[in-house]
């Protein structure tokens, strides 16, 4: 029921009285209305624009947040308004949908901040008014359809190539040549074969000179029979292989087999074999010189080295409908005007306008405005209906065409679009890994200074120059010392953060001097290993002595203290020594970084100790 | 010859299509603006104040609520019937809607304006209980006659059940309104000469328990 309607209602319920006098049964007692809503004015702060309305107009919708008590928890006391910190300008739309109980689409907006603020205040979007319910749906869909495309992109190009089977490896290398260079090279050698075949085929029917013995001028295809032969027989031979290897890797045989382009595949192969299979056979040699025609089909092959070929195929599949009415139309009119003509010309003389279908000829080439002169009017009548024909058939062909162009434009753009996406893809990601080391730099410095107030407290009293250095906004600050925290409930001994770059180095490089990563903070996986080595680690050092904030000069310092080098046998020892500390512990701290695989063994089995995961654990720092 | 003429006509509706010869466009201009014009202003709030039971700030509330659903100030038939059909969803309000138009558009002009919705209002919420029967008796009589015959009654009575629609348990039978009018005129129709006039309207239901009450039912909608 229409917002505006409900303030009918009291009319509605005064009406009722018309029916008292003829009612057979007694009226129920009407509802109390306890709580006589005040109809008293609300502010609505809007990040500083104020809208006011009354209390009525957004109690209509009472599932709504402005509708219901929820917007209480918004009521800002010192100024007795409701504030809310959201974008005024779409919430004008938004109050407009209270006030008229119809919601609009404003254009200019982008649709996610449109939807983010109409699932903020509770109102879903299917009841947009119908006259912005195209637009608004339209724009959905492209979103939609770009987000799609980046998980797509993003799927297709995170695989891991260690886990595809070959036959996915292979089949990854027919849709994306440019994976590997086997893939590329493969693509070129065809798209080559492709053409040489093409060109093969129109050279045949070249003339190329006479015989000796013979007057009549020879096709080179006669004349170089073997030739054109072999070539064929060279490029059917990797078209085959092509399509039994695509066959081969096709995740979905049945799915491959009825694609366009396997269809194409096959067209232009089996003449070949037919023609194998039937050369000497004098009956069906007309139809074999058919099935040659269909070697022409080779070119459509292209379409899998030529986007902008797909693209015209693709747009053509969606432009079907409008093909359909041009084509449709197009016979109407060649009907009347042909049937028109036939009787207009019927009169005349040696008219070469000798049936309609005759005529369907003519109007053909007048209408597409050929007009090649063959078939000619000669009464006037004929003369002028012809005008009329060619002038009508201009202005039939003309309608669809733009309909169809701007369906092809649309979809180039898109792939435009996705071709600057997918170039943008590598910035992005290469700015959100910067962003996150900032943020485990930040933590460390953070840390750094922690420690320097624990150690210097002991020492002396106030410092505070240092604290005072690292000035992070108190969201940081907070944020740190929550990280801190969980390093501290990690128990027993203080899992460390670590850089991912560091722990992934330290897996692969056995050699811990040389190693001069920065100490940056990532979170550390689980290990009940790495828990016992820090362990052991921790029990021998006694004290700490604080003095650099330099990252570099703790790692160091932390490989010089250490008694024992690094050798196998030690590390052994030690993890030998503290298995079972595997058993209390308790925690395992979430890893966000990609295990290695090392990692995820050692875990299970301490005592093997493998090294280059052990290594790790002699690096990280267990500092307090 | 027969060319020649279909040259002439077409070329002639050629150049109508262009505008250049002007064939009966005038009529559809002032229609145009003929209806633009219709907007009402209703009288003063103190005039109205004056000539209605309400107070201010009811009659604020209203006006606001008509004026939202009707911004060129009146009602007419077939807005009423989509306003009113509103509140029936699963049956057929126009009839009653219509009888209802009838009952408020007191000047009979086609349209009911802001002053004729308030009145009715009026009576119907804040009026005596004798100032409802009569509000009720004019409804029923469709042709203002000052008599209701049973024709009135039954077009009334179809009209009210076809508000009810078709999902009705028990099943509406085609001859339940007629049942109901004859136990309606039994009550109402003292003197048995096939019509209800107002005083027998009156009486009678100031004698009905039932209907006393029901009368006084919708008084705080407000």
């Amino acid at each position: 029921m229409a917002a505006g309607v409900a303030a009918w209602l009291p009319f509605a319920r005064a009406a009722a009285i018309g029916w008292m006098p003829v009612a057979s049964t007694p009226m129920p007692i009407p509802p109390q209305d306890k709580r006589k809503a005040q109809d008293g004015l609300i502010i609505l702060n809007v990040s500083g624009t104020k809208f006011q309305t009354w209390r009525t107009t957004l109690e209509r919708y009472p599932d709504t947040l402005l509708g219901s008590t929820e917007r209480d928890f918004f009521f800002h006391e010192e100024t007795s308004e409701y504030f809310f910190d959201r974008d005024p300008d779409i919430f004008r739309h938004i109050l407009n949908f209270y006030r008229t109980g119809k919601l609009h689409y404003p254009r200019q907006e982008c649709i996610s901040a449109y939807d983010e603020e109409l699932a903020f205040f509770g109102i879903i979007p299917e009841i947009i008014g119908d006259c912005c319910y195209e637009e608004y749906k339209d724009r959905r869909r492209e979103n939609a359809e770009r987000l799609q495309d980046d998980e797509e992109m993003d799927m297709n190009n995170d695989v891991a190539p260690v886990n595809l089977t070959f036959r996915e490896y292979l089949w990854r290398a027919f849709e994306n040549p440019h994976t590997s260079t086997l893939a590329l090279v493969f693509y070129y050698v065809t798209g080559f074969f492709i053409a040489i075949s093409v060109m093969a085929n129109v050279v045949e029917t070249v003339p190329c000179g006479t015989l000796p013995n013979r007057s009549k001028e020879v096709s080179c295809g006669d004349r170089y029979a073997l030739a054109f032969f072999c070539l064929d027989t060279a490029c059917v031979m990797i078209f085959t292989v092509e399509y039994l290897l695509r066959l081969i890797a096709a995740p979905s045989r049945c799915k491959f087999m009825k694609s366009v382009m396997s269809v194409i595949d096959v067209v232009a192969i089996m003449p070949y074999y037919i023609g194998l299979v039937m050369t000497d056979n004098d009956q069906v040699s007309g139809a074999f010189v058919t099935l040659r025609v269909f070697r022409v089909f080779r070119i459509f092959k292209f379409s899998r080295h030529s986007a902008g070929l797909r693209i015209l195929g693709y747009t053509l599949k969606s432009c079907a409908s409008e093909l359909g009415f041009l084509l449709f139309s197009l016979t109407m009119a060649i009907i009347i005007f042909a049937t028109v003509m036939f009787y207009a010309e019927k009169g005349s003389t040696a008219t070469k306008f000798t049936s309609i279908p005759a005529a369907f000829w003519y109007t053909i080439v007048t209408m597409t405005t050929l007009g090649y002169g063959d078939m000619v009017p000669k009464t006037i009548v004929g003369k002028v209906f012809g005008s009329i024909c060619s002038l009508s058939g201009v202005l039939v062909i003309a309608l669809p065409v733009p309909v169809i162009v701007s369906n092809f434009s649309r979809i180039y753009h898109q792939s435009q679009r996705a071709e600057k996406r997918r170039a943008q893809r590598k910035t992005r990601l290469a700015r959100i890994r910067a962003a996150k080391i900032r943020g485990t730099n930040a933590y460390m410095r953070y840390k750094q200074n922690g420690l320097l107030i624990d150690a210097l407290e002991e020492v002396t009293a106030p410092r505070q120059a240092l604290v005072g250095k690292s000035a992070s906004p108190p969201f940081e600050s907070q944020h740190h010392h929550l990280l801190h925290c969980l390093e501290k409930t990690t128990v027993r001994i203080n899992h460390e953060f670590v850089d991912e770059q560091t722990f992934q180095a330290n897996c692969m490089e056995i050699s811990v001097v040389n190693k001069s990563g920065s100490r940056t903070s990532s979170l550390s996986s689980s290990p009940h290993g790495l828990s016992s080595c820090c362990s052991r680690r921790h029990r021998k050092k006694s004290s700490f002595s604080l003095p650099s904030t330099n990252n570099q000069e703790l790692s160091t310092i932390q490989i010089r203290e250490r008694p024992v080098s690094n050798s196998r046998s030690s590390l052994n020892a030690k993890l030998d020594e503290t298995v079972p500390l595997k058993c209390d512990e308790a925690y395992i701290s979430p890893s966000m970084v990609r295990l290695s695989a090392p990692v995820a063994t050692s875990s299970d089995d301490a005592s093997t100790a493998t090294t280059t995961y052990s290594q790790s654990n002699i690096v990280r720092v267990s500092a307090l | 010859m027969i060319a020649v003429l279909v040259v002439v006509v077409v070329f002639v509706k050629v150049l109508e299509q262009f505008g250049l010869l002007e064939a009966g466009y005038d009529d559809s201009v002032e229609d145009e603006l003929e209806l633009s014009a219709v907007r009402h202003r209703p009288e003063g709030l103190e005039q109205l104040e004056a000539q209605t039971r309400f107070s201010r700030k009811e009659l604020q509330i209203l006006y606001r609520g008509f004026k939202n659903e009707c911004p060129s100030g009146v009602v007419n038939e077939e807005t009423f019937k989509d306003i009113y059909a509103q509140f029936f969803p699963q049956g057929d309000a126009s009839t009653y809607a219509h009888f209802l138009f009838n009952a408020f558009d007191t000047d009979h002009n086609g349209s009911v304006s802001f002053e004729d919705f308030v009145m009715g209002l009026s009576i119907l919420l804040r009026g005596t209980v004798q100032e409802k029967l009569i509000w009720a008796f004019n409804l029923y009589d469709i042709n203002k006659d000052g008599y209701i015959t049973k024709e009135e009654m039954l077009d009334i009575m179809k009209a009210i059940y076809d508000m009810m629609g078709k999902c009705t348990y028990p099943v509406l039978k085609e001859e339940t309104p007629r049942q109901h009018v004859e136990v309606f005129f039994q009550k109402m129709d003292k003197n048995k000469d096939g019509v209800v006039t107002i005083d027998e309207f009156i009486d009678c239901c100031q004698n009905d328990e039932n209907i006393m009450r029901s009368m006084h039912l919708f008084e705080n909608v407000l």
